[in-house]
Order: structure tokens, then C-alpha cells, then sequence
């Protein structure tokens, strides 16, 4: 058996510059697939990471039917028993946002206006998303406040600033009419345009009274502590909530139609990926089967004066394993800093898509994935790419004959 | 006892369009000791004689008995176990392992017998040393000339105690002086050690070093002298 390796060995060193090519393409093989998979999912992960942080949160405990039908009527009560619960994941739970939203028209002397209501806590918010980075005028409502927050866009709209009233109108629970007279305390920008035109703030309990459902939510928004336990504590929520009336969705199942999206998106570039596998794939074979006609005649020779084919074919593994791991081994050393300069110096969008993302209040920067198991994944797949043509001679040494025909 | 023995073997090589009758029912039995030259023109099926009694080949027809073993019957694993313990090979070229020194080389074949290290190193040294090239023992085949390459070889047939060693052609690549220095280390090695010893040639000139010679043409043994040298 040693010997065998020592053969190999020497085989590799034999012909340096085949050696060398063999070991370059795996080692471009793995770098170039590697930092493909690793921009499109540094993007992805980006996009889910801010969508989660700003808007849906890692998990919602909602009434049951208000993912179907997002109304008023469909919020659900947070009561002591929903508290109870939720204190049970002491030190699981790092905190929770509560939220009633709602829409209603605003309106001023010569103005009426759809807008959102949101009832909020402003302390938990404002951990959340860090909402109050937003004021540009007046002050954070509080949570004992009965005066109002509005988006910028809105309160351009509406003509209204500091000091003034805004007056709502709208539904409440179960058809009650709700409306109320509110003056303005502050003014926050939203990134998202939509958002910005259209959202009122208000602090919960005022929100609830405007809308008389007291103690009432359209949603709950948990934090884990750490987001890997998202949904083993959705789970776990769903087995402790009663289930004729609360269930809690994680965000994958909150952001569902987007991330199919995205992976429709990942589709086409894993495409690539592919393509370039196969384009490696051949090149490899190329050198292999010229390699194999220089050594043809070595091999007819080896079987003739009594080497075993299984030996051959140890020799010849042994060769193709060596050149596809070191390819790939350096292949990972070599992306490594490449990958890790573009996780923490994410690269700038520019153009149409820029735009489109920074309307979402997104940055416009791709980051790379630095996540461990895209080198692993990509390695591995070039690797055994390599390795199965590098099966080849084997395959070949126990098929060659003594005599040649 | 015969060491080989061929009975009426015929080869027919099926080659695409007509085939072709290479060996027509060749008898021949080479006893132990002897040193045999099977001559002939180009084509006149040499080598084929040679790989089917060297179990690289199969007859169409006919038997081998190596020492009275059928290997005409034998499967390919077993043949290949069969040439290791019993047949010492010398190629025209290609024989040697390109990547390994003249000693490894001739260890090589020692070593796919299992044999310890020290009676490899030992037998390596001693038979390099027979041939003459004492002094080449660390030195890789590209940096040997063609007859010393041809000399290593023989020394790695010898190497694996064949009961025979097989060379076609050894000398057809080697000039005049290189030819006569293979061709005499050969048949010192049949004198003094009693090895039995056959190789194929079409040159004139190493013919005469052979006690024993076989002419073949067209596939048919046409003569078959010994002489006494
Ligand atoms: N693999 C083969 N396929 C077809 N014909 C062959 C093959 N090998 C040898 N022959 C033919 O068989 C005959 C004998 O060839 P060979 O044994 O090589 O002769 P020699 O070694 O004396 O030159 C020749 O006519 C040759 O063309
Ligand atoms: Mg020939």
C-alpha cells in the first residue's frame, strides 16, 4: 500500500505542469462557485435579515384568522394567560412589540385621507426597529401620550406640523365607529414611499380606545433571544397558545411569497453555478484522457508483469484524490479572505436595482455569505465532481489489455 | 519435463474486414535451462507466440502448459497472479515504471510478491550489480540510456525467480554494441545460472548467441535447431 501512494505521488510529480493545471481548474472551480454562491446568498440573507428586523420580526403570535384577513375584527386578546405564557420563555423571549393597526381617514379642514394607524408601544418599538432614529420633528410619543406620531410624507400630504390636530375617523372592533381628534407630536421618515405617504402612530393604549378594543392586538411580535431557536420556540409557543384562537407564525411562513421569490431568483444563478461545473468537469476529463494516452502503454505494461488492476486502480485514485483535494483545500484558503473583505465591505448596488431597494430603505450593497457551509457545500460538490473523473483511469485499469489491438 | 509446452496453437486475430491467421498449430516444448531465439521475418507471428505463452493472450485453438499447468483455462485475475510468480517479462519498451529508480524498479516486481524489505534491497543491489549497473542504482529511467534501461529490465524479470523469462524484441531499439552487451549478459545468466530464457528477434547479428532457434514463418514453425555454444 505504501508504495502504491509512493507511485501516485511521484505520478503527480511527474508531469508538474498537468498536475498544476488540474489543481488550478479545481482550485478556480471552487473559488469562482464559492464566490457566486456566496454574493447570492450574502444579498438574500441581507434582504431577509431587514425584513425581519423592520417589519415582520422573527415570530408573530396573531389571532388565528387574521393572516387570512388582516382586520380589526380578527385581533386577538393579550390577556394575562398570553402574558403568562409568554413569561415562560424567560430568557428565551429577549423582549416582545405589540401592535394593533387599523386602516381609518384622517382628515383636516379641506383634506380627507386612507391612512394606517398603528398602535404601538414606543419603548418596544423603538428596540425593534429603532423608529425614534427617524424623527425629524418634535418629539417620541410616549406610552401614556394621547397625541400622535406621523410619517413625513403624510404629514406633507395633509399639511399639518407640530401642534396641530389631526382628526381620524374609521372602524372599530366589531363595526363600533371610532374617531378622535389627535394632535401632532412628532414626524418620522419612512424609507418605504408607501409607508411614508400613509402611517399614523400612536401609542397602544390610545390606539386601542380609538378603536375600543381594549387589550386587544393584530399582532404580537417575539424576539428570541437567539434567532437560530425561531422555530423551535414557534413551536413550542404553538403547543402552550390555545389554538382555537392564537397561533404563532415565523417568519418564514410570515415572508413565505417573498422567499419564493428569491429562491426563483437564486434559480438562475445556481444555473451558472451549474454550468460552470460542467465546463470544469470537461476540462478535467480533457487533461485526463490525454494523460491516459501517455500512459497506456505504462499501464498494459504494469498488468503485464503482474500488478493486480485493484493496485492500478489505488494508484490512480490515490492521484485524482490528491490533485482534487489540494484543488480544493487551496481553493478555500484562496476564497476565504476574498469572501470575508466582501462580507464586511459589502459591494454597492448602482443602477435601477439600487434604487428599487433603497425605496425599501434598504441599503444597496451586496454582501457576501461568509456562512461556513457555502465553502463546504461548494468544495464538496467540485471536489467529488473532480474526484468521479478522476475515477476514470481507474475504471480504466481494469479494463486494459495485455496485448495491444 | 517440459517447462512449456504448446499444443497445436492457433491464433486468429479477427481484425475488421478479413481475419487474420497469425499462428496456424505451433508445437513447441522448451525444456528447463534453455536459451531460445524464435526468429523470423516482421509479421511472422512472433509476438503473438510470445504473449500466448506468457499468458497475455489467449489461443483461438490449442493449449499452454507451464510446467504441466494448463494456462489456457486460467480467468484474468488468475493469470495475472500466474505471469507475477512464474514469468519474468522484457519488453522492446515501455518497461519500465517511469517514476521510479532502476533499484525500485527492480524491487517493484518484489514487492507485488510481498517480499521483506531487506531481501528486496538485497536481490535489487546483486542482480543491478550482474548487469552492470552498479553505479545506477538511484537513477531513473529517462536518465539511462536504451541499453541500460533494457539491462534493468532483465534484472527486474529476474528479480520476481521466474521459471522463464520472455523478451520479444529486447534488442530492436539498441545499437549494435548495446544489442550484443544485452544479448551476452543474457547468455551468462543462462550459463551460469541455468535460467531459462527465450526472446524474439529478426536480427541477424544476436541470433548467434542463442543455443536454441526457432524459425517461424508465416505462423508455422519451419525450423527448429540446437546448437551447441
Ligand atoms: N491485434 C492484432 N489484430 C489483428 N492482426 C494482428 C494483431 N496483432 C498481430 N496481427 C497480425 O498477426 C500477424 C503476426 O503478427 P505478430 O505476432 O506481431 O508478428 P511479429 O511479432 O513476428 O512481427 C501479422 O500479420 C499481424 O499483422
Ligand atoms: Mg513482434
Amino acid at each position: 500500500m505504501k508504495t502504491l501512494i509512493i507511485l501516485a505521488w511521484r505520478n503527480i510529480w511527474r508531469n508538474k505542469r498537468r498536475s498544476f493545471i488540474s489543481i488550478a481548474s479545481v482550485l478556480f472551480a471552487v473559488l469562482f462557485a464559492i464566490s457566486a454562491d456566496s454574493f447570492e446568498r450574502g444579498s438574500y440573507e441581507l434582504m431577509i435579515q431587514n425584513m425581519v428586523k423592520f417589519s415582520t420580526g422573527y415570530i408573530q403570535i396573531q389571532d388565528v384568522l387574521y393572516d387570512e384577513e388582516p382586520s380589526i375584527d380578527n385581533s386577538m386578546l393579550y390577556d394575562d394567560d398570553l402574558m403568562g405564557i409568554i413569561d415562560e420563555f424567560e430568557g428565551r423571549i429577549s423582549y416582545v412589540v405589540p401592535r394593533i393597526q387599523n386602516f381609518a381617514l384622517a382628515a383636516n379642514e379641506n383634506k380627507t385621507r386612507g391612512i394606517v394607524v398603528m398602535g404601538i408601544d414606543p419603548e418596544k418599538e423603538n428596540q425593534f426597529n429603532e423608529l425614534s432614529d427617524n424623527l425629524t420633528e418634535g418629539t417620541f410619543i410616549n406610552k401614556s401620550d394621547n397625541e400622535v406620531m406621523l410619517s413625513q410624507g403624510l404629514a406633507e400630504i395633509m399639511n399639518l406640523g407640530i401642534g396641530d390636530t389631526l382628526i381620524l375617523i374609521g372602524q372599530g372592533f366589531q363595526g363600533v365607529t371610532a374617531s378622535g381628534m389627535y394632535p401632532v407630536k412628532g414626524i418620522v421618515k419612512l424609507s418605504v414611499p408607501d409607508l411614508n405617504n400613509n402611517t399614523v402612530y400612536m401609542p397602544l393604549k390610545a390606539a386601542q380606545w380609538f378603536y375600543a378594543a381594549e387589550n386587544r392586538l393584530s399582532a404580537l411580535i417575539v424576539m428570541p433571544q437567539n434567532p437560530n431557536h425561531t422555530s423551535r420556540i414557534a413551536e413550542e409557543l404553538n403547543e402552550k397558545l390555545d389554538n382555537e384562537w392564537y397561533t404563532a407564525l415565523s417568519w418564514e411562513y410570515l415572508l413565505s411569497d417573498i422567499l419564493r421569490m428569491m429562491q426563483m431568483d437564486r434559480a438562475g444563478s445556481q444555473m451558472i453555478i451549474y454550468i460552470l461545473y460542467i465546463v470544469i468537469g470537461f476540462g478535467l476529463f480533457g487533461t485526463i484522457l490525454t494523460m491516459m494516452l501517455e500512459r497506456a502503454k505504462e499501464f498494459t505494461m504494469l498488468i503485464a508483469i503482474g500488478m493486480k488492476r485493484f493496485q492500478l486502480a489505488i494508484v490512480c485514485i490515490f492521484e485524482s484524490f490528491f490533485l482534487s483535494s489540494v484543488g480544493a483545500i487551496i481553493g478555500i484558503i484562496a476564497t476565504i479572505p476574498f469572501v470575508l473583505y466582501f462580507n464586511y465591505n459589502p459591494i454597492p448596488l448602482t443602477g435601477e436595482m439600487s434604487n428599487i431597494i433603497e425605496d425599501y430603505g434598504f441599503e444597496a450593497v451586496m454582501p457576501a455569505s461568509a456562512h461556513p457551509s457555502i465553502f463546504v457545500q461548494q468544495a464538496v460538490t467540485i471536489f467529488v465532481i473532480a474526484l468521479l473523473i478522476g475515477l476514470y483511469p481507474a475504471y480504466k485499469a481494469f479494463r486494459i489489455k495485455t496485448v495491444t489491438e | 519435463m517440459s517447462v512449456i509446452k504448446t499444443e497445436k496453437i492457433v491464433k486468429i486475430y479477427n481484425s475488421k474486414h478479413l481475419p487474420v491467421k497469425a499462428l496456424k498449430g505451433v508445437d513447441i516444448e522448451i525444456e528447463k535451462g534453455e536459451f531460445t531465439a524464435i526468429v523470423g521475418p516482421s509479421g511472422s507471428g512472433k509476438t503473438t507466440l510470445l504473449n500466448i505463452i506468457g499468458g497475455l493472450d489467449k489461443p483461438t485453438e490449442g493449449k499452454v502448459f507451464i510446467d504441466n499447468e494448463e494456462i489456457t483455462q486460467l480467468t484474468d485475475s488468475k493469470l495475472i497472479d500466474f505471469r507475477l510468480k512464474n514469468i519474468g517479462f522484457v519488453f522492446q519498451s515501455y518497461n519500465l515504471i517511469p517514476v521510479l529508480t532502476a533499484k525500485e524498479n527492480v524491487s517493484f516486481i518484489m514487492l507485488l510478491q510481498k517480499k521483506s524489505q531487506k531481501e528486496m534491497d538485497q536481490r535489487a543491489e546483486e542482480l543491478l550489480n550482474e548487469v552492470g549497473l552498479s553505479d545506477k542504482f538511484n537513477v531513473r529511467p529517462n536518465k539511462l540510456s536504451g541499453g541500460q534501461q533494457q539491462r534493468v529490465a532483465v534484472a527486474r524479470a529476474l528479480a520476481s525467480r521466474p521459471k522463464f523469462i520472455l523478451a520479444d524484441e529486447p534488442t530492436a531499439n539498441l545499437d549494435t554494441e548495446s544489442a550484443f552487451n544485452l544479448l551476452d549478459i543474457m547468455a551468462r545468466l543462462n550459463k551460469e545460472e541455468n535460467i531459462t530464457l527465450i526472446f524474439s528477434t529478426h536480427d541477424q547479428r544476436v541470433i548467434e548467441r542463442a543455443r536454441r532457434v526457432i524459425t517461424l514463418v508465416d505462423g508455422e514453425v519451419s525450423s527448429d535447431e540446437h546448437f551447441d555454444r
